[in-house]
C-alpha cells in the first residue's frame, strides 16, 4: 500500500460520460480484493488538491493490470478522460477492507445501481473462479446507461431493471430483490443511497419472510461483533460498498464517515467502504 | 511609509550590491547535506530534529500512514484536535474540493484525551519525533482540564492549542478572534503545564497583531499559523450549502498568501517562535514562510495528495542549505521581513540572553 506509478494501458468510453481505464499495476493486481479501492492523483496538483477514490473494477494478476469505470463528474474525472496509453499517473492503493463472503455461500446476489456496479463487479469475477453462483441485478435510469453484458463473465446471470422500461424491467432494481432472497446466501451491493437503504430493509425482513428466524441458532451462535469488523461482514446477508467524499483514503482525516448504528461514525475508507447492511445508521443517520 | 535600509550585512545574500560583488568572491564551501543543521530549538526542552512537521487534522494520531511515511524522520507531529470528552463530529459531507485547496468541517471528531492517552501515548513514546496534542475546547476550564490530564505523560511531547473554537462563555465567539479571550485561556492552560505550548492563530481576525501580542505576553512558548479560512460550498443542485455543517475551513495551496501575510505580522510583534502553516505543497513555499520569519513550517492538506512530501522537503531543504553553504538552515529565516525588525526568534524564549 504505497503511491505507485501505473502506466494507462487502454480507455474507453464504454457508455456515455462514462469510462474505463486499464493501468498496468502489478502490485495492486495481485495484492487486492473484491471491494477496495484505489486513490488517484490527478496531475495538476495545485489546482485539484484532492486524489479521487475509485473502485477496483477488476484486476487481471496474469497482465498485472487493473481497471476503473467512472462517470465523468467535474474537472478531475475529466482530466483522467484526457490521458493517453503510456501516460503514467500516481494510484495509491489497494485501501479500505474487501468484502466477505461466508464460506458456506453458494448463491451470491449482487445489486448494482448505475455506476455503482464498479463497486461490485470484481466480486462477481472472484465468486466465479471460486466456483460460486452469481446473479448480479443492474438498475439504471434507461437502456442508454445499462452495462454491457459483454464485460460480464459468460457465467453471470444479468438482469436488468430500466426506470423507464426502455431495457429489462420497468422500474427499480430493488423490486427485482424479492424474487431471489430465498435464492440467494448472501447478498452485494453499491449504489445510490436510497437504493441501498431500500436493500437494507429489505434484508432486514428476509429472515422473517423466509423463516429461517424459527430455525434456532443464528450464524456465528449470536455473538455480536464488533462494527466494521471482517466477521460483522461476513456473517450478513447483505453487505453494501458505502461512498462519500474522501481526504486522505487511510483513516487519518475522518472525511469520510458514515453513522452507525453503534453511534460512532466509521470511516468509509478503513472500517469501509464495505459494511454489513445493519452496521449502517440508514435512518436519522447522516 | 519609511523607506527601506539597505540590509544588515548577516543577512542572506539579497541586497543588489552583494549580488554584484559575488561573481568575484569565491563560491561558499559546500557543506555535505547531512551535516546541515536543521534542528529547531523552542524551549522547555523541545528540540524539533527538523524543521518540517505535520499539521494538526491531516495526518490523524501518526500512526495511520505508518505503513507509507516514516514518521521517525518527521519535524514533529500534530495530532488530531482533543477535547475532554470524545465527539463524534459534524454530519456528512465533511470535505470538499475548491480551487486549489478544500474545505473541512469534521466537526473534531476524536475519542477524548483519555482515549487518546491509552490509545497512543505509548506509540508515540517509541518514536524519535515530537507529538504535539492539538488540544480544543468550548471552556477555559475545559482546555486546563484537557492538558492537565496530557501534563507529564510520556509520549506528549508539547500543546499546540486550536483556540478557533467558540466560546460557550462567550457566547460562541471564538477565543481566536479576541486578544482578551486569546490571552486568557493562554494564561490559564500556561499555569497549568510545564509542557512546551504552542498556540495557534486563526487568520478569521481583522489584525492579528495585537492577539499574537497577547498570546505571547501569556506565557505562550510559540505561535503557530494559520488555521483554516471559514467559508462554504453550494451543493451540486443548489438547494442548500454542500458541506453538512454548512462552514468549512478551507485550506491548501489557495490559502499561502494569507498565511504568509499572517506569519510576516506575527513574527514581527512577537520575540517567540512562528510556525507557518497554509498551503505549502514543495520548497519555495517553505523557503517563502522561513522569509517571512517562521522558524519551521507545517505540511497540511498536500499530504492527502502526496504523503511522501515532508519527507522529501526535509531533504530537498538540507539540499538546499547544502548548495548555498549554509551550515544551518536558520540563516533563511526573515530575509524578507522589514529591515527595522530584529531577527525573528528561532529559539525558545527562556534560552534568549
Ligand atoms: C481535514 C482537516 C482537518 C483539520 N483538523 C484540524 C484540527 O483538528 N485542529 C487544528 O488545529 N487544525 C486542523 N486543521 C487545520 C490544519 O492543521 C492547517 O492549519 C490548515 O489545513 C492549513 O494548512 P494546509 O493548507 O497545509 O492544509 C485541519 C485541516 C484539515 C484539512
Ligand atoms: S478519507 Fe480521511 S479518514 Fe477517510
Amino acid at each position: 500500500m504505497r503511491p505507485a506509478a501505473a502506466e494507462l494501458v487502454d480507455s474507453r468510453e464504454i457508455l456515455p460520460g462514462q469510462w474505463l481505464q486499464a493501468y498496468h499495476a502489478p502490485d495492486l493486481a495481485v495484492g487486492s480484493r473484491a471491494g477496495q479501492f484505489v486513490h488517484v492523483r490527478t496531475g495538476d496538483f495545485s489546482g485539484m488538491v484532492l486524489r479521487r477514490p475509485f473502485s477496483l473494477n477488476t484486476v487481471d494478476a496474469a497482465t498485472g493490470t487493473v481497471t476503473i469505470h467512472f462517470r465523468v463528474f467535474g474537472r478531475g474525472t475529466e482530466w483522467f478522460t484526457r490521458l493517453r496509453p503510456g501516460d503514467q499517473i500516481d494510484l495509491f492503493g489497494p485501501l479500505g477492507r474487501p468484502f466477505e463472503v461466508d464460506p458456506r455461500s453458494r448463491h451470491l446476489l449482487l445489486v448494482a445501481g448505475g455506476l455503482g456496479i464498479a463497486g461490485v463487479r470484481m466480486l462477481a469475477d472472484e465468486a466465479i473462479r471460486a466456483g460460486r453462483q452469481v446473479t448480479l441485478l443492474f438498475g439504471a435510469a434507461s437502456a442508454r446507461e445499462v452495462y454491457p453484458s459483454t464485460l460480464l463473465p459468460d457465467e453471470v446471470e444479468y438482469v436488468v431493471a430500466t426506470d423507464d422500461g426502455s431495457l429489462g424491467h420497468r422500474g427499480f432494481v430493488t423490486a427485482l430483490v424479492p424474487d431471489y432472497e430465498a435464492w440467494a446466501d448472501q447478498a452485494f451491493a453499491c449504489g445510490p443511497a436510497p437504493m441501498l437503504a431500500a436493500l437494507a430493509r429489505l434484508a432486514a425482513g428476509r429472515r422473517g419472510r423466509l423463516g429461517v428466524a424459527k430455525l434456532g441458532r443464528k450464524r456465528g451462535g449470536g455473538r455480536t461483533d464488533p462494527t466494521g469488523s471482517p466477521a460483522a461482514r461476513r456473517k450478513a446477508f447483505l453487505q453494501v460498498s458505502m461512498e462519500q467524499n474522501m481526504g486522505c483514503a487511510v483513516g487519518a482525516c475522518l472525511g469520510c464517515v458514515v453513522m452507525t448504528m453503534s453511534g460512532t461514525p466509521q470511516r468509509v475508507c478503513r472500517e469501509g467502504p464495505v459494511f454489513a447492511a445493519e452496521e449502517i445508521a440508514w435512518e436519522g443517520g447522516w | 511609509m519609511s523607506r527601506r535600509r539597505p540590509l544588515p550585512a548577516a543577512r542572506p545574500a539579497l541586497a543588489p550590491a552583494t549580488r554584484i560583488l559575488a561573481p568575484t568572491r569565491p563560491a561558499p564551501a559546500e557543506i555535505p547535506a547531512a551535516e546541515v543543521d536543521l534542528t529547531v530549538d523552542l524551549g522547555r526542552g523541545l528540540v524539533l530534529p527538523n524543521p518540517i512537521l505535520v499539521a494538526s487534522g491531516t495526518f490523524g494520531y501518526g500512526v495511520e500512514y505508518g505503513e507509507v511515511v516514516d514518521v521517525d524522520r518527521l519535524g514533529g507531529i500534530c495530532c488530531k484536535g482533543t477535547t475532554l470528552r470524545a465527539r463524534i463530529g459534524n454530519p456528512t459531507p465533511r470535505v470538499t474540493e475548491t480551487p486549489g485547496g478544500m474545505l473541512n468541517s469534521i466537526g473534531l471528531q476524536n475519542p477524548g484525551v483519555d482515549a487518546l492517552i491509552e490509545k497512543y501515548a505509548a506509540t508515540w513514546m517509541t518514536w524519535r519525533t515530537p507529538v504535539l496534542v492539538n488540544v480544543a475546547g468550548e471552556s477555559v476550564h475545559e482546555y486546563v482540564e484537557v492538558v492537565r490530564r496530557l501534563d507529564g505523560v510520556p509520549g506528549v511531547a508539547g500543546i499546540e492549542l486550536n483556540i478557533s473554537c467558540p466560546n460557550v462563555g462567550m457566547g460562541g465567539l471564538q477565543f481566536a478572534i479576541d486578544a482578551g479571550a486569546a490571552g486568557e485561556v493562554t494564561a490559564a492552560v500556561r499555569r497549568a503545564t510545564d509542557l512546551p505550548l504552542l498556540v495557534k492563530l486563526s487568520p478569521n481576525v481583522a489584525d492579528i497583531r495585537p492577539i499574537a501580542r497577547a498570546i505571547a505576553d501569556a506565557g505562550a512558548d510559540a505561535l503557530t499559523a494559520i488555521n483554516t479560512l471559514s467559508g462554504i460550498a453550494v451543493a451540486p443542485d443548489r438547494r442548500r450549502p454542500l458541506l453538512g455543517n454548512v462552514y468549512g475551513g478551507l485550506s491548501g495551496p489557495a490559502v499561502k498568501p494569507v498565511a504568509l501575510r499572517i506569519v510576516y505580522e506575527a513574527a514581527q510583534v512577537v520575540k517567540i517562535p512562528v510556525i507557518a502553516i497554509g498551503g505549502v505543497t514543495e520548497l519555495a513555499d517553505v523557503l517563502d514562510f522561513l522569509a517571512v520569519g517562521a522558524v519551521a513550517v507545517q505540511v497540511g492538506t498536500a499530504i492527502f495528495a502526496d504523503p511522501t512530501l515532508p519527507l522529501r522537503l526535509v531533504d530537498e531543504l538540507a539540499i538546499e542549505c547544502s548548495r548555498r553553504g549554509m551550515a544551518t538552515y536558520r540563516d533563511l529565516i526573515g530575509s524578507a521581513l522589514p529591515a527595522r525588525t530584529g531577527r525573528p526568534s528561532a529559539k525558545g524564549v527562556e534560552y534568549r540572553p
